[in-house]
């Protein structure tokens, strides 16, 4: 087994509220997010020595660039072009980083913008295999793509629109106790169902809003929070795969299932034992996916297992407790860390208003990156409350 | 693929020293990564269906017009899987046949029929 991640806590989960469109770019946000990060901890930036960054429309600039355009010189550098993994993916950089030395303080940051182009342009140039083999197939996007997965997936495990509506509408309700989610006006099941079609079997409410935004947060030893007077949310354990199950036609199941018992023995906690889950949810299928493979229920089982309990924050198994990305909006690569900011902000006790009763542990799960059919890059934690 | 498909003719990577064939093109072998991938010159492919979808939007002008577009993922029977447009209803499972064609822009597209 891998070893554990000792005394390393995640603090200061920080977002750049989100917008639809912006005339700034990438970097302003993630400078935003990284000011705010140094105002609640009360470091100055020189101690930042580590940083994880993610952004799909920083380009042509990268990490890189950024320490130049924020004056920052760290010893400790990831670029994460990793999409909705990122953020788990930085947590364990990050961790790794500060357990061995290499960085005391990290700073791990996602973030993009929006404007009348940016989708479009990235959606044509995603990857040179989608650019060849399914932009030119109606330029769809990721929608397209989903569209044929959430297909198969609902033909190969009975799962109805009803039951994908069921997760669309307890996120909603969730979200409308965020003041940081875009869509807080409340859906329906009924609602959902009578959306226009956009990718079918996919409707709107199946598809997030892209838009602007950052997410983030500091990694430190335990100590060193306290020091700083802050409550640190620990993290127990963390797995990441990229291209699992290639032969698989179609993709039904994720890395997630190859790497779920490292994952549970790593974090010495069992699926019981988590409080409140954070999926990532581009679309409903792959949260579906998600609670499978990682062992919350058997293979095709999602559905039923949402049919039969609560997943707003007062229920008995509170999912994407702040409205996830299907309501609080998909902010680029901050889409990818936007569940574990959550989760951070419910162990931590920040999370006002939309507050899980006595959570204790949390399980947050990234995807990211269809390069061609599939995503490619699955990620996930646990964490516990200080 | 794209001279196939100005001639409607499906060309198919396959591996010169494994027999692995491969979809999307790429510069080397996905299974033994030999770059000595040669071109297979197909009239079509034979596949299955495996799923299917009807887009209603696109993110580009030029597909606007031609809105809704039937896609389908075909299991080719040589076995990569393949996005394809859609002709007619085939079954999910039922056989289809690829063929490939060059699209307005002049990009090589397959189109799947039962
Ligand atoms: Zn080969």
């Amino acid at each position: 087994m891998a070893r554990g991640y000792d005394d390393i806590v995640v603090v200061v989960p920080t977002t750049e509220p989100y917008v639809r469109r912006s005339e700034h770019g990438a970097a302003w946000f993630i400078a935003r997010v990284l000011g705010a990060m140094l105002r609640r901890s009360g470091l100055a930036k020189d101690a930042i020595d580590g940083l994880c960054l993610s952004s799909l429309t920083l380009a042509p600039d990268t990490a890189v660039a950024f320490t130049q355009h924020a004056g920052l010189s760290p010893r400790f550098l990831e670029w994460l072009p990793m999409g909705g993994a990122s953020g788990v993916v930085a947590l364990r950089r990050a961790a790794r980083a500060v357990q061995a030395g290499d960085a005391e303080i990290v700073a791990c940051i996602a973030g993009d913008t929006a404007n009348a182009t940016s989708f479009t342009d990235l959606i044509e140039n995603f990857s040179s295999f989608s650019r060849d083999a399914v932009y030119p197939y109606g330029a769809g996007g990721p929608n397209a793509s989903f569209a044929l997965i959430t297909d198969a997936y609902m033909r190969g495990f009975g799962a109805t629109r009803a039951d994908f509506g069921r997760l669309c509408v307890a996120q909603r309700a969730n979200a409308r106790r965020n003041p940081l989610a875009l869509l807080r006006e409340p859906l329906t099941l009924e609602a959902y169902l009578a959306a226009r079609p956009i990718a079918e079997p996919l409707h709107l409410f199946d598809c997030v809003m892209p838009c602007a935004g950052a997410e983030g947060f500091l990694v430190m030893r335990r100590a060193r929070a306290e020091a700083l007077g802050l409550r640190g949310v620990r993290l127990l354990g963390a797995i990441e795969r990229h291209n699992a199950y290639a032969d698989d036609p179609v993709q039904m199941r994720g890395g997630w299932a190859i790497d779920r018992e490292a994952l549970w023995a790593q974090a010495g906690v069992a699926p019981d034992a988590i409080n409140l889950v954070q999926v990532y949810d581009d679309y409903p299928v792959i949260a579906f996916m998600q609670l499978e493979d990682l062992g919350f229920c058997g293979k095709g089982g999602a559905a039923a297992f949402v049919r039969d309990r609560d997943l707003t924050v007062a229920g008995d198994f509170p999912v994407n407790t702040g409205g996830g990305q299907l309501s609080a909006g998909q902010a680029g690569a901050a889409g990818g860390y936007l569940g574990l900011v959550e989760a951070v902000r419910q162990l931590a006790g920040e999370a006002a208003g939309r507050a899980v009763p006595d959570a204790r542990h949390a399980l947050v799960s990234g995807f990211g990156m269809i390069n061609y059919d599939r995503g490619l890059c699955t990620a996930a934690c646990v964490l516990a409350a200080p | 693929m794209r001279a196939a498909a100005a001639a409607g003719r499906f060309a198919l990577q396959r591996c010169g020293a494994c027999g692995r064939a491969q979809y999307p093109p790429r510069a080397f072998c996905t299974a033994c990564l030999s770059d000595n991938v040669e071109w297979e010159v197909l009239a079509f492919a034979p596949g299955t269906l495996l799923a299917r979808c009807r887009l209603h939007h696109s993110n580009a002008l030029r597909f606007r017009p031609a809105l809704p577009l039937d896609l389908g993922l075909v299991r080719l029977d040589a076995g990569p899987v393949a996005v394809c447009f859609l002709a007619g209803v085939p079954a999910i499972g039922a056989g289809v046949t690829v063929r490939a064609r060059l699209d307005v822009a002049g990009h090589p597209v397959l189109d799947a029929a039962a």
